[in-house]
């Protein structure tokens, strides 16, 4: 059960943090 | 050979059917937010479809417009469709999503979204817009309608304690698409582009077939509640009584249309900053618009909404609903009178702040609502009740960039200049948000003689 529940949010949270990165990255290049 | 051929589908409507949902004892309910993540992560990629404009403009030439090739304004309303679309279909299928139970519905987000990039795909290669309108705007509009809507009510009944920061948990999920389909969309695009193509078609085939499947996580893995269940870290009597509205006599109380009111003046307005952003960038940047500039603000855009789309809908549990959209409100207005007036400071850190604040309202909104609808209808048809409201989101779609261009010729033709256009604009949306801030304040408990008959605290899945 435990390892479904982790399995489960790595898998959708994996591409969302991926996104967020990128999201940053971007988003630091407006202050300089 | 025919009896084969039925228990397989036997095997198959069992496996949709909502009784095959119902979680065992002992489930952990935080493993059902995952699921209406995986299905709002990759709807949400509409809103990172702009991308695609450009290139779908040089279809015929790959590296530069050729003639025959869509212009702009061709391609620039295929997000207005499908917006348009998620709306009606959110209204539409509102009652079958709550029948068919989230498995089935999300089966059915994911087909359509899916094949609606393969029909668009479809479009590209023979270059007829009407079938990439088709397959984007309208099939693949149905399956962000239908994938919208499909998580709400499971996630309200698991925690029914906490419904604000369920909703959130879900519904934020929507802006993060966008997070993830932007640098997606530029890397699979730079993939396939050739000599003979710029990558968009295979683009769209490729995100057709990843989401499908990213979207079948949630087909498989959703669980709704047995109808004995008792949210974990909630005492029997901790749970707020309520009184419980059908859909059909929903629609009919004022309570329905200030909430539409509520969402639509916040979705117009949103659509308006959208609108305006651009310009003030432009002035920000002393018209030095680089492209990493601009996919800097378009991440800050989605992140913020994301962001806020958690906090301010797991606040509202604490704050309550009236009060946090009275806060989002009166917010947001400051904001919007701010916006323009930080852009004048030519200092990037004001307006990115007020910016980033007030995207976070926007995102704040479309989340907190479906725990306002909850509390003011009951949890009884809540997902249906939300789907219906979000035609206000179809209307905002269609009508905001009308209205805000119709201001915007309105300012010009009054004499202001073209570039300061914006700053006309900004109070009509502050004007706007004082509608939505009224409707809110207006809220009242629904009248008794709308409330459903035969409720029972066992309600949950079964509908009149």
């Amino acid at each position: 059960m435990k390892a479904r529940l982790v399995i489960l949010w790595v898998a959708v949270s994996a591409p969302l943090l991926w996104g967020v990165f990128r999201a940053l990255l971007n988003a630091m290049q407006l202050f300089h | 050979m025919h009896d084969m051929r039925g228990s397989k589908s036997r095997v198959a409507a069992s496996f949709l059917s909502r009784a095959s949902t119902i979680a065992p004892p002992g489930y952990d309910r935080f493993q059902v937010p995952p699921t209406a993540l995986a299905v709002h992560l990759s709807i949400g990629q509409a809103y990172a479809l702009s991308i695609f404009y450009l290139p779908l403009t040089r279809i015929i030439g790959i590296t530069h417009s050729a003639p025959g090739d869509w212009r702009l304004a061709d391609v620039g309303g295929i997000l207005t469709v499908a917006i348009a679309v998620l709306g009606l279909s959110a209204a539409t299928f509102a009652r079958w999503v709550e029948q068919a139970g989230p498995r089935l519905s999300m089966l059915v987000a994911a087909v359509c979204f899916g094949s609606g990039f393969i029909v668009a795909a479809i479009g590209v290669h023979y270059h007829l817009l009407w079938l990439l309108y088709l397959g984007y705007g309208v099939i693949g509009g149905c399956g962000l309608g239908i994938g919208y809507i499909s998580p709400v009510s499971v996630l309200i009944q698991w925690f029914s304690d906490r419904p604000g920061m369920a909703s959130g948990m879900a519904l934020a999920g929507f802006p993060g698409g966008a997070l993830i389909a932007a640098p997606l969309s530029v890397l699979l695009m730079n993939h396939f582009r050739t000599a003979i193509s710029n990558g968009v078609l295979e683009s769209f085939v490729t995100m057709g077939v990843m989401y499908f499947m990213f979207m079948m996580i949630g087909v498989y893995a959703v669980r709704v509640p047995a109808d004995d269940l008792k949210p974990a870290g909630t005492s029997p009597g901790s749970a707020p009584s309520q009184s419980q509205v059908a859909i059909d006599a929903a629609w009919r109380t004022p309570q329905f249309w200030l909430l539409w009111g509520v969402l639509g003046t916040l979705a117009t307005s949103g659509i308006g900053v959208l609108e305006q952003v651009s310009r003030l960038i432009a002035q920000i940047l002393d018209g030095r618009v680089t492209p990493s500039a601009d996919a800097g603000f378009a991440g800050l855009i989605s992140l913020c909404s994301m962001l806020g789309g958690f906090l301010w809908a797991s606040a509202s549990d604490i704050i309550g609903r009236r009060k946090s959209f009275t806060i989002l409100f009166a917010l947001a207005i400051l904001l919007n009178w701010a916006l323009p007036w930080s852009a004048r400071l030519h200092s990037t850190a004001p307006f990115v702040a007020a910016f980033s604040v007030l995207f976070s309202l926007y995102g704040g909104g479309f989340t907190t609502i479906v725990a306002y609808v909850r509390d003011v209808f009951g949890s009884m048809h809540v997902g249906a009740i939300h789907g219906r409201l979000l035609t206000a989101w179809s209307v905002a779609a269609i009508l905001g960039p009308a209205l805000f261009g119709f201001i915007r010729d309105y300012a010009i033709d009054a004499g202001v200049a073209k570039a300061q256009a914006y700053t006309v604009a900004f109070p009509g949306l502050s004007l706007l948000l004082l509608i939505g801030l009224v409707c809110n304040l207006c809220m009242r408990p629904v009248s008794e003689k709308y409330h459903h008959r035969e409720t029972a605290p066992s309600s949950r899945g079964q509908h009149s």
